[in-house]
């Protein structure tokens, strides 16, 4: 084995690339899952607890729940399930590594950075996913719903996951100090789910407020996914899109030059 | 044997032959006002261990962390080879592994697993990682956590398993953090016998510690820093030169005792805890003795021990620390 070994050492070039950023994309895919393997059907269980909770609880306000109410709550949960994986649980993970000291190592690792936060994007929608489709079928089964689902379900939930995973991640990487991290994500996901109009229209809101959320993402997620699971309770989806394709953009240009400085 | 993917661009010209050697030129950083690394110059040859001591906080990590791309020098230079390490950080993660000093995030992988998934990334070819990964985990000893999960591991078992993902596919230049913390006496030694197979293999190996008498054992050649500064380098037995002719005259005080009037004999002497080592000339071990029973007899001292100086001598004189373990050679 030792000529194996020997000869890497005296030829390991050094590589660049799409196949090798595709090649390490695949290897730190693999490394986030394996790291979460653990912690994995926990969080899975956690966001589908969280997402058919936030449903059930919510019909406590009502005696009997207007349909319309109930759509857009249905979709809301779902939406309110991707965001917090993307933008509370996702930098939390990221300051646990941080107060470990382990990030040395993991940014030490051979790979372009940018397939790091790649992986992480996948994991993150990876784990996701089943806490949406479990609080969709809750809210379906409780206030008796019928979705229309249309493959826009696809392009519109990566767009959010992506969003909420990139900010989050940005954000994570650009703080230092996890407990302030940690301060962040409790305060958005507060302003988020009180102030957004996720799990009802915009038009509840007080003016300048629904002005304000007009320019920030989390009213623009719920739209696309409301839309591809509804007829006729969202028009004019096209604005939202662009808004959220955007801020992907912009939070993945902040995100690969957040984790390429160096002080 | 390396794991080139079809279409690969491979950018670095790669020659088994070439000038390998790694070179820092008066790197400097300083964080604020801080001097953390101030105008440091080393160069470290393929296949040799090269040791970094200094006391916590000297800039040692500092150091390794720009070396690797995880920091940026205010000033100065670091190559390997052909390679500007601070200009192409890439590069630098690709030609360098690193072992850091906290633990390795692995509580959810089986030890074996995630010592090959590192060859991977690596860029070992699959078959190659697997069969020195094998070996790494024979050559350590830790067959019988292959299959165990990280979070299950010992701090010392999971040091190794670090030591090893870091060596199952080295860099040209292998830093190692600190790598025998918390391990068991016979593994540190079956892990020194790996650090030196690194060299073997052909790479320059960077060893960060503050346990003193460990390096002297391990280097080929080792660097001082303090405050920042090199302040000494060379091979442990050149280091100890000066000290050459003398000897270690350890006095363990009654506790709370305060450091006794030292005779003139005495050449220098540095007091931790209640431990005085006292470095006296090998002429004067016959009264250095009488002194030490003297000081039993009228209960300022517990008890004494004279020996050859160390390279713990050394750095005691130039750092004016003792390194971690100061107290064991009593």
């Amino acid at each position: 084995m030792t000529s194996m070994a020997t000869a890497s050492i005296a030829v390991h070039p050094v590589r660049s690339g799409p196949a090798h950023w595709l090649q390490s994309y695949v290897h730190m895919t693999r490394w986030e899952l394996g790291s979460l393997r653990l912690l994995l059907p926990l969080i899975v269980a956690l966001q589908i607890v969280i997402g058919g909770g936030f449903a059930l609880g919510i019909g406590l306000f009502f005696d009997e729940m207007p349909v319309r109410n109930a759509l857009f709550l249905a979709t809301g949960v779902a939406v309110v399930t991707l965001i917090t994986v993307g933008i509370v649980m996702g930098p939390q993970l990221v300051s646990n590594h941080k107060v470990a000291g382990t990030y040395d190592f993991l940014w030490s690792l051979p790979v372009p950075r940018t397939t790091q936060a790649a992986a992480w994007l996948t994991v993150n929608t990876i784990i996701a996913i089943p806490g949406m489709v479990a609080a969709l079928f809750i809210a379906d089964w409780r206030y008796d719903l019928t979705l229309q689902v249309s493959p826009a379900i696809v392009p519109a939930v990566l767009l959010t996951i992506g969003t909420a995973t990139l900010i989050g991640y940005a954000f994570a990487h650009a703080i230092p100090k996890p407990m302030i991290t940690n301060m962040i994500t409790q305060l958005l996901i507060f302003v988020i789910l009180g102030f957004s109009p996720i799990n009802f229209p915009p038009e509840n809101l007080p003016g300048w407020l629904a002005a304000v959320n007009e320019w920030l993402p989390f009213q623009h997620m719920a739209a696309v996914i409301r839309a591809a699971l509804t007829e006729g309770l969202v028009d004019n989806v096209g604005r939202s899109y662009v808004v959220l394709v955007v801020y992907t953009a912009i939070s993945a240009l902040v995100a690969a030059w957040v984790i390429g400085r160096r002080d | 044997m390396i794991a080139a993917v079809e279409g690969e661009v491979v950018t670095g010209r790669l020659e088994s032959e070439g000038d390998w050697r790694f070179h820092a030129r008066t790197v400097t950083k300083a964080f604020g006002d801080l001097l953390a690394n101030d105008g440091i110059t080393l160069q470290i040859r393929p296949g040799e261990v090269y040791g970094l001591l200094g006391p916590n906080g000297a800039g040692k990590t500092t150091l390794v962390k720009q070396i690797i791309g995880l920091l940026k020098p205010s000033s100065g230079e670091l190559t390997l080879g052909p390679y500007d390490l601070i200009e192409d950080p890439d590069a630098a993660r690709q030609l360098c592994s690193y072992l850091p000093q906290a633990q390795m995030p692995i509580d959810s992988f089986k030890a074996r697993d995630v010592i090959r998934l590192t060859g991977m990334i690596r860029g070992g070819e699959s078959g190659a990682v697997t069969a020195r990964t094998n070996e790494m985990i024979e050559a350590l000893d830790i067959g019988e956590w292959a299959e165990t999960l990280g979070i299950k591991l010992s701090g010392g078992v999971k040091r190794l398993v670090g030591f090893a993902m870091v060596s199952v596919w080295p860099g040209r230049v292998v830093i190692l953090d600190e790598p025998t913390n918390d391990v068991d006496p016979r593994r540190r030694r079956l892990l020194w016998e790996q650090v030196r197979r690194l060299g073997d293999l052909g790479s320059a190996v960077l060893l960060v510690t503050h346990n003193v008498l460990e390096a002297e054992k391990s280097v080929d050649r080792l660097a001082i820093i303090n405050e920042g500064r090199l302040i000494a380098e060379g091979t442990p037995s050149s280091l100890k030169a000066e000290d050459r002719g003398r000897l270690r005259l350890q006095l363990m005080m009654v506790p709370g005792h305060p450091t006794p009037e030292l005779p003139d004999f005495v050449q220098h002497h540095t007091r931790v805890g209640n431990n005085v080592m006292n470095v006296i000339s090998e002429a004067d071990a016959t009264v250095g003795i009488g002194w030490a029973q003297e000081l039993m007899a009228r209960g300022v001292a517990e008890e004494y021990a004279l020996g050859a100086t160390t390279l713990e001598d050394v750095y005691i004189r130039l750092t004016g620390h003792t390194s971690s373990n100061g107290n064991a050679t009593l």
